[in-house]
């Protein structure tokens, strides 16, 4: 049915209901023709640089492949070794946990109290909307790691704040229970996206409520509670999906701020796995870590999914 | 209708893959890679038409990889345009990373079978690169004098060499030291200790440094995994055993012995501690202690001193001395290393002229004087003596620190095995010194977890 429906849609109106069905497939043959023309430079490089190597790595996480010379076939070995005698992987595991559990939060949290903020039409608030979302296109960059390092670092910005009123500020980076904070306050500090998108949700919340609300003599906290939240649900668990992934693909900062350490405090996975696939060059064991990563990812959105029927609450009709 | 549909994105599909198939070339699969690298019979097929090559040169493009700072990749560039200048049917293609990048960058272009002529090597992975076959050895072209080495002491050699036959040549030489900053000591009436110092006189040193300065002896470059190796050579051991398939020595006590002293240094404030040294730890020259006026001493090889002082600015004075020795050593633990190599990989097409190109590199006094010995002291006795005499005087005190060390050094230990890589990255920081320093585990723990993961790791050699 649809189909049809797409096919006479195309043609608009000059589609005639008397054309045969044998026409009809070689028009459409035709259209796919040129449809599959179209997309062909994207669907070549998907295959080539996407599908293929992915495809390839798959079977590589099965091999004990190192860039340099012979692989051979080692079965389960990469994931065995993985699971039961790596502790730098059972470190990394730590370390991401930790950071996507208490950063993803705090940064949607963020997100969403700035966005509220901004949501009024104040003189100039376009330049703050702007301002606010800086940190995050400039966020993963390099610069700001080592600004980072700057304002963190034992003779750095906080260090000499804490000096003016006494305090001997600690070595934030050196300290292994401080070191994953410094990340975290980073990752905090990038809310811009999901500002962006919280924003775009809160103006699609209808004004009437919030005053029916108010006649109902509900205050700034009632109505967030109860008209606010409720209706921005989808919202944040779309952001909270996205941020979850990226969380727990993390890097850059760890790259270039901590290398993970100190004690591997701060080993993000996609940080070790990196360090195993081109520093030590154990190609096989990347490519098994990058697949339990994957699935990982799949499971705890499959989780999110699943548990979003309990709070997530979509609107069923027409607002 | 539907067939069609399904052939069409078929024809897309083996387009796609044809696409993929015409890169082969540069990247086959893993698993030809050995079979991509050239059989080692072709140097001979090469060395038996040089004549003709010699009567009438005809062009040949030598590619070259190589690691360094900026300096280095101006100097390099600047020597290689001298050399096609004389030799005009040879031209370079170049390319150049810093450390951090080269191994990346040259497995991959090992792995997709793509390895320029000429590559610089590292005695780390000397042993890695000459197992794989990725290098040809040079012996026909030593022999024959195309690669001229009659002025290159053996044991400078040596640390090319694998099973007689050389692999690589070094491009200078170095040793490990002490920076000692003369004024701080002098400030503090202390003496410059002697060369054959011990670990037990650096310890008393150390604490009056802490007494009388106040600054911090060393920076946090002490529980490098170079130390533990020439810690054990000093007991005429190896970190690792012959084959580099277990660790190479039975007594954890040299080891255990050596992190105590650390961590005694480390409370009396005469080293900084475990948190504050990740802040300076693989820090630039420019970043160490010892130039930012915190540190009394630095820990470098003798090849980095030129950065160190250089980023220390005017106006301050240093002086080397070799690496301490255990008091119950054999030998020294200091040793001539070389600093890095020249090697001809085993898919180049042009060896012969790849040759010729090294021993213009190692014996011209014109192109090393380019050079500066950035890359360590030169092996060659007359170009070294040449340069003695036209070097600033901070290069010139590593040529006098190398002669130093040469009269009282250890012999040159072999390779490091394949694996010790991972065992640097994935053991020595992560699990034995970061968790010992911040007394997770105890030192005695520490040497037993070295122990087994190190094991682990060099036992896959075994097959």
């Amino acid at each position: 049915m649809s189909k049809i429906a797409i096919d006479a849609a195309s043609r608009g109106n000059t589609a005639t209901s008397t054309m045969s069905k044998k026409r009809r497939s070689k028009n459409s043959a035709t259209d796919n023709l040129t449809g599959f023309l179209f997309v062909s430079p994207w669907l070549i490089c998907f295959l080539v640089f996407t599908a293929i190597p992915m495809v390839i790595s798959l079977w590589l996480a099965f091999t004990d492949y190192d860039l340099l010379g012979s692989w051979s076939f080692v079965g389960l070995d990469n994931f065995k070794r993985m699971f039961f005698v790596d502790k730098r992987y059972m470190s990394s595991i730590v370390a991401t946990l930790k950071y996507v559990v208490i950063a993803v939060p705090l940064r949607l949290a963020f997100a969403l109290a700035v966005a509220m903020l901004l949501n009024n039409y104040r003189r100039g608030i376009t330049l703050y909307r702007a301002a606010y979302y800086a940190p995050s296109v400039v966020g993963g960059s390099i610069a700001v790691a080592v600004m980072w390092r700057q304002i963190f670092g034992t003779q750095g910005a906080i260090n000499a704040l804490l000096a003016i009123v006494g305090i001997q500020g600690p070595s934030w980076f050196g300290n292994p229970a401080t070191a994953i904070w410094t990340l975290i306050i980073m990752a905090a500090w990038q809310f811009g996206s999901p500002m962006l998108i919280f924003l775009a949700g809160l103006r699609q919340i209808p004004k009437e409520l919030y005053e029916a609300a108010a006649i109902d003599g509900a205050n700034g906290w009632h109505s967030f509670w109860r008209v606010t939240f409720p209706l921005l649900t989808p919202i944040i668990f779309f952001n909270l999906i996205m941020q979850t992934i990226h969380g727990l693909r993390a890097f850059t900062q760890a790259f270039i701020i901590t290398e993970g350490r100190p004690l591997d405090s701060t080993l993000f996975y996609a940080l070790y796995l990196y360090q195993r696939a081109f520093v030590t060059f154990h190609m096989g064991y990347a490519s098994a870590m990058a697949w339990v990563l994957l699935l990982v990812i799949g499971l705890v959105t499959a989780i999110n999914f699943k548990l979003s029927s309990l709070w997530v609450h979509y609107e069923t009709s027409e607002v | 209708m539907r067939t069609k549909f399904f052939t069409l994105f078929c024809i897309v599909l083996v387009a796609g893959l044809l696409a993929a198939c015409a890169i082969p070339p540069a990247t086959p699969l893993p698993g030809e890679a050995t079979e991509a690298s050239a059989p080692t019979e072709k140097p001979t097929e090469e060395a038996t038409d040089a004549p003709t090559v010699e009567a009438a040169p005809e062009p040949v493009e030598l590619s070259i990889l190589w690691w360094g700072s900026d300096k280095r990749h101006e100097i390099t560039q600047q020597v290689l345009n001298m050399y096609t200048a004389e030799n005009p049917h040879v031209t370079f293609a170049p390319e150049y990373s810093s450390w951090s990048d080269y191994w990346t960058v040259s497995n991959t272009k090992a792995a997709g079978g793509e390895l320029p002529c000429i590559m610089q090597q590292d005695y780390a992975y000397l042993n890695e690169w000459t197992s794989r076959e990725l290098l040809m050895s040079l012996n026909e072209f030593i022999d024959s004098g195309t690669l001229d080495m009659s002025d290159v002491p053996a044991d400078f050699l040596a640390g090319g060499t694998i099973d007689g036959n050389v692999y690589a040549i070094p491009l200078g030489v170095n040793a490990q030291a002490f920076i000692i900053e003369k004024n701080v000591f002098g400030e503090a009436g202390l003496d410059i200790p002697q060369p054959d110092w011990t670990w037990d006189d650096f310890e008393v040193l150390a604490g009056e440094i802490k007494d009388k300065t106040g600054i911090w002896a060393q920076g946090a470059d002490l529980p490098a995994e170079a130390m533990w190796k020439s810690l054990y050579l000093a007991y005429g051991e190896w970190a690792f055993n012959e084959d580099g398939t277990a660790l190479g020595y039975e007594n954890d006590e040299p080891l255990i012995a050596y992190m105590k002293m650390i961590k005694r240094l480390q409370e009396i404030g005469a080293l900084p501690t475990a948190e504050e040294g990740t802040e300076y730890s693989g820090a630039g020259p420019e970043a160490s202690p010892l130039v930012l006026g915190k540190a009394a001493m630095d820990y470098r090889w003798s090849n980095q001193v030129v950065a160190v002082v250089n980023a220390a600015g005017k106006g301050r004075e240093f002086v080397l001395v070799p690496l301490p020795r255990p008091v119950d050593g054999k030998q020294p633990s200091v040793y001539i290393k070389p600093a890095s190599f020249f090697a001809i990989t085993s898919t180049c097409k042009a060896p012969e002229e790849a040759a010729r190109f090294i021993s213009y590199f190692t014996n011209s006094l014109e192109a090393n004087e380019v050079l500066a010995a950035e890359r360590g002291v030169p092996i060659a006795a007359q170009v070294r003596d040449g340069l003695k005499e036209k070097m600033d005087p901070v290069t010139g005190m590593t040529f006098d620190f190398i002669a130093l060390v040469q009269e009282d050094a250890s012999p040159l230990p072999p390779p490091d095995p394949a694996g010790w890589g991972d065992i640097r990255t994935n053991v020595w920081t992560p699990i034995f010194v970061d968790p010992v320093l911040y007394g997770q585990i105890t030192i005695e723990e520490g040497v037993k977890v070295l122990r087994r993961e190190a094991d682990a790791i060099l036992a896959q050699n075994k097959r």
